[in-house]
């Protein structure tokens, strides 16, 4: 934490001084532009810009697909469509033309035959041109689709339900996923990396009793001695003992009033997962009508960004804004933060599992150094 | 493996730590495989034999369904008094749409893939097998998915499970083949380039020291395979890294005699690992604490140095540079203040292409630092403007006073750092940093040129994009689909999106060779992530240092924020 203020407080403080110098008229005014600039570049890259970054180039990338996709809608439900009335019109001729042999037993197996060719356009349509049923058809690619689908590319999900048809759009896919993901990463690592610390500050200051914390500092600093004190030449050991416990006593003292240091148990980062994804179930079951299940395997797979896409939340069931589907902006909302908690979540517990790695490796090493 | 008869002579620590090496290679590579192979055949069984019933009874329900419609018309064009054929059309229209949705409805909810022959089964045990790839790749076609509520616990438990298996194994793999790859780049191709590596310790080490640079060097390089899930053990590789820089900076006093310049320019290469990674987020506190256990370690490779004066005297020039190196390099470790900053992106400017201008510019910087040891690392040593640990003084004017008793002795320093650090190091961190550490060491000294230097950027690209060419081009023979479609389907693959709308074996079904489609799919992706991880793996560094450059000269250097591009 320390380090990035200080770092981003190093860079304000410069960036002031180009604008004081901007001030004095000293300055070209091209030199002020480029300290704006970079003042604003540097702002993008910071923990809120970077918010914002990532939903502008959601919100860019789905006005493209939106550009790029709209004219393959109409044709997939046309073809449905068209299916439909050649079987009407096949069977009309069945049942009423050929009346001369009329039977049942022709009629049926005529039908038969037609209603099977139906039901293979049907899967045709569904499997390669992702049908969905005639009352879904003109909003797949709706600005909240498409802000679906662009968030669902750049944080590697890909549900599928919504994927380009055409040529361009699989081609801007590809680029846009290039150039994406990095981004996503970014904010991943960013956003997780500030709710750890804020969530790290909360844990040390309301949750956490100081003796615990201190307790384990001690003991952790009596662990690096006795390790030292092991070592071959004894003078170096005694060396570096003291010189380890000075530094580890200073860094101790240090400590105490610094919250980054604490470790978060690993139950209680499982807990929050868990229960941010069967809070996200229990909403999702709510607004689309799913059960629980459904609702928690919807949250886990998105989460995981395995995203198979079977389960997905339905435009039509909120639609409140001038048609702006609002569930799909829901949904978005809840996979961003849920995917910086995560990270967040995968942070304190690799701290916490690194630290636990290192006090069963000393004890380890102890005791193998007591047989020999 | 085969040394530990040769280094019997040792200790009885050396047999402990070999048998401890063979089975941490064991496991890492060998065990860890199988786990993953294991993992998904019991997958497979296990969602085979969950979902095969349901697969089938929604098969049935589609015959079924189909029958219903004809009795219903059969009816309703009896019922029909006169044949209209408005009436007759509406009618039969709206019962189509309804058979229309549930054919839909039994599609998207029921999971029906299309046919109705109970022969043809989506969950096969290949196609289970297929699933449960997909599922710990994270790839999730979606176009088998469970449709039972226990099916999908199940999933669940098993995802949780094994992502991290799975990252776990493709981040070794892609470390084994990074370092084959840098090897085979390096040795092979650019063999022009490499000089005979001078030798310094006895012939046994060589072997070793091959097997497990990988390891070390990997250290570093998986982190953006880990960066998805938040990279496990970044903390301690942080620890193990700024550790490392000791060591190779000590590594580096030794072959600086020779001025290889690729050891230079990849011990720049570390030395720029360090802050980023000291300076990345949230560790930051827990990191400036294993800075400042480092420090001790370092006095001890370089105090107790009388004991042993036994090398030969082409070391000692290399020797004398080595307290400034040291130290510089030290410093250059735990700062990350504006000043140096500069001068390592200068460093990694040069990196790519200017190597003989680097060795030439480095000799210099360092003899210049011999000669006022302590002002000029002073210089560098200089806190950084941050409110840095109140311990940094402190150890750090501990560290200066220890200086001058180095200087006069120069020589033993580096025979001394070489056993410091190997029997210090496993007392402080766990073995397996132990063993990179160590074998790093080794490694620098016998192999200094062949392997360390980067892999241009350019060929990790170009390795990528031709494989995913070469995918395009194999399925879309395999496949059918149009080459676009298949490059389409490629990326979208590799990069564990995984839409779904094109998946192989999903038509292929009738030509009854699922199977091998699958299994070539299977293999074409695994393969294809673990070169991924791998290109990551050889390119992240120049990259980082690359994108801190371009940060630099944007005005936005701050710390952290490019790490992770």
């Amino acid at each position: 934490m320390e380090r990035k203020r200080g770092g981003s407080r190093r860079s304000y403080s410069g960036g002031a001084g180009g604008m004081g110098g901007g001030g004095r008229r000293r300055k070209a005014w091209t030199e002020q532009c480029k300290d704006y600039v970079r003042n604003f570049v540097a702002f993008m890259f910071s923990n809120i810009g970077i918010i914002g970054l990532v939903i502008g180039y959601t919100i860019a990338g789905s006005f493209m697909f939106m550009a790029i996709e709209k004219e393959s809608v109409n044709t997939r439900v046309d073809q449905v469509v068209k299916a439909r009335n050649t079987t009407v019109a096949n069977l009309w001729q069945a049942t009423c033309c050929t009346i001369n042999l009329f039977s049942e037993e022709t009629w049926r197996n005529t039908v038969h035959v037609e209603l099977l060719a139906f039901q293979k356009s049907v899967v045709n349509a569904v499997q390669n041109d992702g049908y969905e049923g005639e009352q879904l058809n003109g909003n797949r690619w709706s600005f909240s689709g498409a802000f679906l689908y662009s968030l669902s590319v750049i944080t590697t999900i890909g549900y599928g339900n919504v994927a380009p048809r055409t040529e361009w759009g699989k081609l801007a896919t590809i680029l846009y996923a290039i150039a994406g993901m990095p981004l996503f990463l970014l904010y991943l690592s960013n956003i997780g990396d500030l709710l750890a610390k804020s969530f790290k500050w909360t844990y040390a200051k309301c949750c956490l009793c100081r003796g615990c914390a201190r307790r384990r500092r001690q003991m952790s600093t009596a662990n690096n001695c006795s390790q030292a004190t092991g070592s071959d030449s004894a003078g170096a050991a005694e060396d570096s003992c003291s010189s380890r416990e000075t530094s580890a006593s200073a860094s101790v003292s240090d400590d105490d009033d610094d919250p980054q240091t604490v470790t978060v148990p690993i139950t209680l980062c499982l807990a929050i997962m868990v229960g941010y994804v069967y809070g996200g179930a229990v909403l999702f079951s709510r607004w689309e009508s799913w059960d629980l299940l459904d609702g928690s395997y919807f949250c886990f797979i998105s989460l995981s960004t395995i995203g198979f896409g079977d389960i997905v939340p339905r435009d039509d069931k909120i639609t409140s804004l001038q048609g702006v589907g609002l569930s799909f902006i829901f949904c978005s909302m809840y996979l961003m933060l849920g995917m910086a908690l995560i990270a967040m979540c995968f942070n304190l517990m690799q701290e916490e599992v690194v630290h636990k790695f290192r006090t069963c490796g000393d004890v380890l090493r102890r005791i193998v150094r007591c047989r020999r | 493996m085969d040394d530990i008869e040769d280094d019997r002579p040792h200790r009885c620590t050396a047999i402990v730590y070999y048998a401890w090496k063979i089975f941490t290679c064991l496991f890492t590579h060998v065990m860890l495989v199988t786990m993953v192979v294991a993992y998904c055949v019991l997958g497979a069984v296990t969602f085979e034999s969950l979902e095969k019933d349901f697969e089938l009874a929604v098969k049935k329900n589609i015959t079924y369904m189909r029958n219903n419609v004809t009795e219903d018309l059969w009816i309703l064009t009896h019922q029909m008094p006169v044949l209209h054929l408005e009436n007759w059309t509406a009618n039969v229209t709206s019962r189509l749409k309804i058979f229309e949705n549930d054919l839909v409805s039994a599609m998207k909810k029921g999971g029906w893939d299309g046919s109705e022959d109970p022969a043809v089964r989506q969950w096969t045990f290949a196609g289970a097998l297929f699933y449960s790839i997909i599922v710990i790749t994270t790839i999730g076609y979606g176009h088998i998915a469970p449709k039972t509520q226990i099916g999908k616990v199940t999933t669940i438990f098993y995802a949780i499970l094994g992502i991290p298996l799975m990252l776990l194994c493709l981040s070794n793999i892609g470390d084994i083949m990074a370092h084959s790859f840098r090897f085979l780049y390096w040795r092979i191709c650019c063999y022009a380039c490499t000089r005979t590596p001078k030798r310094v310790h006895g012939p046994h080490r060589r072997g070793r020291s091959f097997k497990s640079t990988g390891r070390s060097h990997s250290g570093g390089g998986r982190n953006t395979v880990r960066s998805r899930t938040a990279s496990l053990r970044r903390w301690g590789r942080n620890q193990q890294g700024s550790q490392r820089s000791a060591d190779s900076a000590l590594a580096l006093s030794e072959t600086l005699t020779h001025s290889y310049s690729d050891t230079e320019c990849r011990y720049y290469d570390d030395s720029e690992k360090e802050p980023r990674e000291l300076a990345s987020g949230s560790h930051g506190r827990g990191q400036k604490r294993s800075g400042t256990q480092t420090l001790p370690s370092q006095q001890q490779t370089s105090y107790p140095s009388p004991k042993q004066a036994n090398q030969g005297v082409q070391e000692v020039r290399g020797v004398i540079a080595a307290p400034p190196v040291l130290f510089n390099k030290y410093a250059l470790d735990r700062e990350d203040s504006f000043v140096a900053g500069q001068s390592w992106n200068s460093g990694g400017q040069h990196q790519p292409r200017g190597k003989p201008p680097e060795t030439i510019e480095g000799k210099p910087k360092r003899l210049q630092n011999l000669n006022p040891p302590s002002s000029d690392t002073r210089l560098y040593l200089t806190p950084p403007p941050q409110p840095s640990a109140s311990p940094s003084p402190n150890t750090r004017s501990r560290r200066m006073q220890d200086l001058p008793p180095q200087n006069p002795s120069p020589k033993i320093m580096s025979p001394l750092g070489f056993t410091v650090h190997r029997q210090t190091y496993p007392r402080h961190y766990r073995d397996m940093d132990f063993y990179s550490d160590f074998d790093y060491y080794d490694y620098n000294d016998e192999n200094p040129s062949s392997q360390i230097k980067p892999v241009p950027i350019w060929l990790c690209v170009f390795l990528v994009v031709s494989y995913i060419i070469g995918g395009a081009f194999l399925f879309s023979g395999w496949e059918g689909w149009g080459f676009p479609d298949s490059a389409y389907f490629c990326f979208i693959t590799l990069t564990t999106i995984g839409f779904g709308d094109f998946v192989p074996a999903k038509r292929v079904n009738k030509n009854k060779n699922a199977e091998v489609s699958i299994a070539l799919c299977s293999l074409y992706l695994l393969f294809g992530i673990a070169l991924l991880a791998m290109s990551f793996n050889l390119v992240q560094e120049e990259v980082i240092s690359n994108v801190r450059r371009i940060a630099y000269h944007l005005g936005i250097i701050k710390d952290d924020d490019d790490e992770d591009d």
